[in-house]
């Protein structure tokens, strides 16, 4: 091209040289890819998956790969083990220690994988055999890179690792079987089996995607020891970018298969120079802060890797697109101005740290409900919960069923949601968050306990006419937007359902699917598509018109946005933000992404064991958690600002929930309570045989002496006997490499 | 108020973009696509409608007939007057071959599609009601399975169903008595998809929303459990098929005067030495009609297959564009 521009360099660099010799200096990097490219064929052509990724990863760094899903992260990593499927076309160059591995036989790689370079993956549930236990499948990791290594030490070997992850007692969990874990026990075994050869370098794709926050805490802290203790570099995939702000030290941001900016984790988050990562940043709520402002939506879909694009392929979402960026595919250049940052976007240069993502994505602007300057206590009751109850009996025996406990699923709940709010219930799963919905949307009359809906009682829903007339009032959006929707559906019977159910005229039934298609931001004609055609985004909206479709009041969401990509998750959010205020909705939402509930939430209960152990408005209560669970809970919640999460306090939870069976008497959170833990035993003795009340949250005597008049009761409830108690310090953790820059 | 509601300059983008790259295949073309790569199956469908358009019009190509006998040609092999030759009684085979073959396709179609429709039904039922509906309708269904269907035909087709006979010609009766006996596999098979499916949350949306259950089988559970049914229709077609071969070879089948192939098979076993053709030529056409369907069967289960790795067209097409 430029041949005659800039002088050819005919000699390789001496790093080159060294790598084309197959030897490296100590100081290299442990495993070097270069223009690393796959393509997969499929029903309509090639599609082109990584196009040209690079990079160097140093001993013992941590490199993060963000991006949303299709964005080549995972074929990446697979294509770096060898372990795409032989249809694959694979290009470039992977260099472990300056050997070569692409192109290396599946014989050949099996020396690297597993010894030299080790992988963990996403499900745990899965990535372990059912019928070996687990010291079998650790020491078979162990056996098959070291053949002269003897039984026992093999064992002792074991064992050692297990203590590593933090497994209890290792010697006997040797001889458990996976399904005796849980999902965070199981992802703590696989990375023990990861760690097992003392990998140079070790792969780890979104492992704590499947789990919840308090265990992801426990598994990002576990990775993390592994990483001190071995040396290992560590790749870590995925795509929240809270989750790697605390660990990684590099951040490469893949779209559309290739990197479009790479540069340390400060330079990322607090400098990003690329529209797309600023994009990404501005959509991930804060869990942290009081947030009046919407999410920063990225509208669109990613590109079509079908084609090469002929331009940038970020141009049709971007904001600030020009004609020059249509003109060819930028390539990544160094940021102007710093030394290590590198982003693919022709305005790296004027995009400096000041600019404002809101302005730029043109965020909407924050919508205000009528229901807003109304008090709370002046609004109508939409849905009231009054002592529900749901117990499952735990049986055992074949023949005969003996009854030999109960499995308190959700344990007398009361709460009432008011018109115009948004209610929200957090918790891990197991906590019975579900189950207390499945018992809304589910009422019937011989229900322990009353749900009240618009007015109407479980208890009087005996005819089908009653039923309906509640049903009316409430309407649920499902989790995962795909199987919600019949694929054999068009948008507009799906819409029609609903209101066909209801008795409505064909041509009213037209009139409204328009009307609501236009509500949620979708184009009228696309009615006649099927769901596949949509992306996930897109297909929440065509589920969110059809709860809309029958004007409820109330909206059940089950975990609304948390099977999508974080850029189309801020749409969501603001479209949900958008019909409240505009139709006066309220919502009862079930997450267990404490940001999002922040962002969208009036009021939250958190949830533990079929308990409400707080739960008052959403700013207090995140503000100033009480109950230690709550502190717990937010505590473990990553969040996307790397100074914050290398100084902050995190509490790590002890184990999982506690099997139903042996469910503490008094407090059911004393198993894993960091204050219960550091408590004199004489009132240890009070948390196990008392069960805490709820109550609200007393003004301190400060606080009272200040205001002049009555201090007006807080709308904050807790249960816990000491919560100004001091935590335990086993479970503190703070990390205090402050510094992630040495070199 | 929002750029929520105004028309989105990138979702117009996305459409033009889903339109012009015919990124979205229609899933039936797909199917169509996988099922022609797959050339025996091609083969297999063209010899089944080959066999079914000459069991429709074949017999308007000769002058002879399943009833009428030619008293100077009895027992003759294949000749210019009689192209397959002629039975014992001296009636021309290739007459009676076509019979036999519009019988046994004809029984073979109406029971694979009816009995499938039947146990789609019938397992949807079962797993959307659950609890006691499903027990009681479960065991009617074991009940039917343990019964010996081969003694039922027997009687069915013989001493006991006297005044069914008079009323019904003998095939119609095997088509009830096959149907009876043949959905219950397929049955129990649909039962557990639908179980799974009725997970899926749009059976539950739809029940949110107060629809009533059998809408919510007919429309929700039944369409998704199509590929099965496809694929279980020609299997019920080909097991008919063997089943009234089977059955009117030992006898208890159709009974002359009206001809399947089986009872030409049955009928020719026992001169096999002396008159060949009489058994070779409806055996023949059996293998035909039985084996092209289980070609097909082996192409369709490529093409539902959502995990099939069939993308060769794909492949080819890559390789042009790169030979561009």
């Amino acid at each position: 091209m430029s041949t005659f521009l800039e002088p050819a360099d005919p000699a390789p660099t001496a790093a080159e040289r060294l790598h084309i010799a197959g030897l490296h200096s100590p100081s290299d990097a442990v495993l070097s890819v270069r223009d690393l490219n796959v393509s997969f064929n499929s029903e309509n052509g090639a599609v082109n998956a990584v196009r040209g990724v690079n990079f160097d990863l140093m001993p013992g760094k941590t490199l993060g790969i963000v991006g949303e899903s299709g964005s080549g992260k995972s074929v990446t990593s697979l294509a770096i083990l060898g372990l795409l499927p032989a249809t694959a076309e694979i290009s470039g160059s992977v260099r472990l220690k300056g050997k070569e591995l692409l192109g290396l036989s599946d014989k050949a790689m099996c020396a690297y994988r597993g010894n030299d370079i080790a992988m963990v993956f996403q499900d745990p549930l899965s990535s372990l055999t059912p019928v070996y236990t687990v010291g079998t499948q650790i020491i078979e990791a162990l056996t098959i890179h070291n053949p002269g290594m003897s039984k026992s030490a093999k064992e002792t070997r074991a064992v050692e690792l297990l203590a590593m992850v933090g497994i209890p007692s290792p010697r006997n969990r040797l001889k458990a079987f996976p399904h005796e874990f849980s999902g965070g026990m199981r992802q703590r075994v696989m990375i023990a089996i990861a760690i097992a050869n003392n990998p140079r370098v070790l792969i780890a794709d979104e492992p704590t995607t499947a789990l919840d926050v308090t265990i992801q805490a426990q598994v990002l802290e576990v990775l993390h020891k592994a990483q001190e203790e071995t040396g290992a570099a560590v790749v870590m995939i995925t795509h929240d970018l809270g989750v790697v702000a605390g660990i990684a030290d590099d951040i490469m941001v893949m779209y559309a298969g290739k990197p479009v900016e790479t540069g340390s984790v400060d330079d990322i988050y607090y400098d990003p120079r690329m529209p797309y990562t600023m994009g990404l940043l501005g959509a991930v709520p804060r869990v942290d802060v009081v947030e009046k402002s919407s999410l920063v939506p990225i509208d669109g879909i990613p590109p079509n890797l079908l084609h090469t694009p002929t331009g940038c392929s970020f141009a049709p979402r971007c904001p600030l697109v020009t004609d020059a960026c249509l003109d060819g595919e930028p390539s990544l250049s160094p940021v102007p101005g710093t030394g290590y940052h590198q982003a693919a976007c022709i305005k790296s240069g004027s995009l400096g740290g000041d600019v404002d993502v809101h302005e730029i994505f043109s965020a909407p602007p924050v919508p205000v409900s009528r229901f807003d300057l109304i008090p709370r206590g002046e609004r109508s009751t939409v849905l009231e919960l009054k002592d529900v109850r749901k117990h499952f009996p735990l049986t055992k025996g074949a023949l005969l069923k003996r009854r030999i406990g109960t499995v308190k699923a959700v344990d007398g709940l009361s709460f009432d949601i008011r018109e115009g709010e948004c209610f929200s219930i957090v918790g891990e799963s197991g906590s019975g968050k579900t189950t207390t919905l499945l018992e809304i949307m589910e009422f019937h009359k011989d229900q322990d306990g009353e749900v009240i809906i618009g007015g109407i009682s479980n208890k009087q829903a005996a005819d089908a006419k009653t039923k309906s007339a509640m049903r009316r009032e409430m309407q649920m959006v499902f989790q995962d937007p795909t199987g919600a929707l019949d694929p054999r559906f068009t948008v507009y019977e799906v819409l029609a359902e609903p209101l066909q159910n209801a008795g409505f005229s064909r041509p009213d039934i037209k009139k409204r699917i328009m009307e609501l298609m236009n509500l949620v931001g979708l184009q009228p004609d696309h009615v006649n598509r099927f769901p596949n055609q949509f992306s996930g985004g897109q297909r929440q909206r065509v589920g969110i018109a059809r709860a809309l479709a029958v004007n409820p009041k109330l909206v059940v969401l089950d975990e609304p946005v948390s099977a999508l990509d974080v850029s189309v998750q801020a749409g969501v959010i603001n479209l949900l933000d958008k019909l409240r205020a505009e139709l006066g909705l309220s919502y009862l939402m079930v997450a267990h992404d404490l940001s999002v509930v922040r962002h969208i939430s009036d009021r939250v209960a958190v949830m533990y064991l079929g308990k409400i152990v707080e739960i008052g408005e959403v700013d207090r209560v995140f503000d100033n958690p009480r109950h230690p669970y709550t502190r717990a809970l937010l505590s473990a919640i990553p969040v996307p600002d790397p100074q914050f999460e290398r100084t902050r306090e995190r509490i790590i939870l002890q184990g999982d929930l506690p099997s139903p069976l042996d469910a503490p008497k008094g407090c059911n959170f004393a198993t894993r309570c960091p204050v219960f833990a550091a408590l004199p035993a004489a009132k240890q003795e009070k948390c196990l045989t008392l069960e805490p009340p709820l109550e609200a949250v007393r003004a301190s005597a400060a606080a009272q002496a200040l205001a002049a008049g009555p201090v007006p009761p807080s709308d904050q409830q807790f249960a816990c006997f000491f919560p100004d108690g001091e935590l335990d310090e086993d479970m503190l953790v703070v990390h205090k490499t402050a510094e992630p820059h040495a070199p | 108020m929002t750029n929520l509601n105004a028309v989105d300059p990138a979702a117009v983008a996305q459409d033009a973009h889903l339109e012009s790259a015919d990124v979205v295949i229609a899933k039936s073309t797909i199917i169509f696509r996988r099922f022609m790569r797959n050339k025996t199956a091609v083969a297999g469908l063209a010899v089944f409608l080959g066999l079914t358009i000459f069991s429709f019009v074949g017999g308007f190509f000769t002058p002879w007939d399943k009833e009428t006998i030619d008293p100077f040609n009895i027992g003759m092999p294949p000749s210019g007057v009689h192209w397959l030759g002629t039975s014992q009684a001296g009636i021309d085979l290739y007459a009676m071959t076509v019979e036999g073959t519009r019988i046994s396709i004809l029984i073979g179609l109406i029971v694979g599609l009816v009995s499938v429709l039947v146990a789609a039904v019938y397992g949807c039922t079962m797993a959307y009601f659950g609890r006691k509906v499903d027990k009681v309708m479960l065991f009617v269904l074991e009940a039917l399975i343990m019964m010996p269907a081969l003694l039922v035909v027997a009687v069915a087709t013989s001493g006991g169903g006297d005044g069914l006979k008079k009323n019904l010609p003998s095939w119609l009766l095997l088509i009830i008595v096959l149907l009876v006996f043949s959905w219950m596999g397929t049955a129990r098979l649909i039962r557990s998809m639908s179980m799974s499916l009725m997970q899926r949350d749009f059976v539950k949306a739809a029940q949110y929303m107060g629809v009533p259950p059998r809408r919510i089988v007919w429309r929700h559970l039944v369409p998704n459990i199509g590929s099965l049914l496809v694929l279980d229709i020609t299997r019920g077609v080909t097991g008919a098929i063997l089943a009234e071969v089977a059955f009117s070879f030992i006898g208890i089948g159709i009974k002359v005067p009206d001809v399947s192939l089986g009872v030409l098979i049955g009928g020719a076993t026992s001169q096999v030495q002396t008159f060949p053709w009489m058994f070779w030529v409806p055996l023949t056409v059996m293998f035909l009609l039985t084996g092209s369907l289980a070609m097909m069967n082996d192409g369709l289960r490529d093409a539902f297959d959502p995990s099939s790795s069939s993308v060769g067209r794909a492949k080819k097409n890559s390789a042009e564009k790169k030979s561009k």
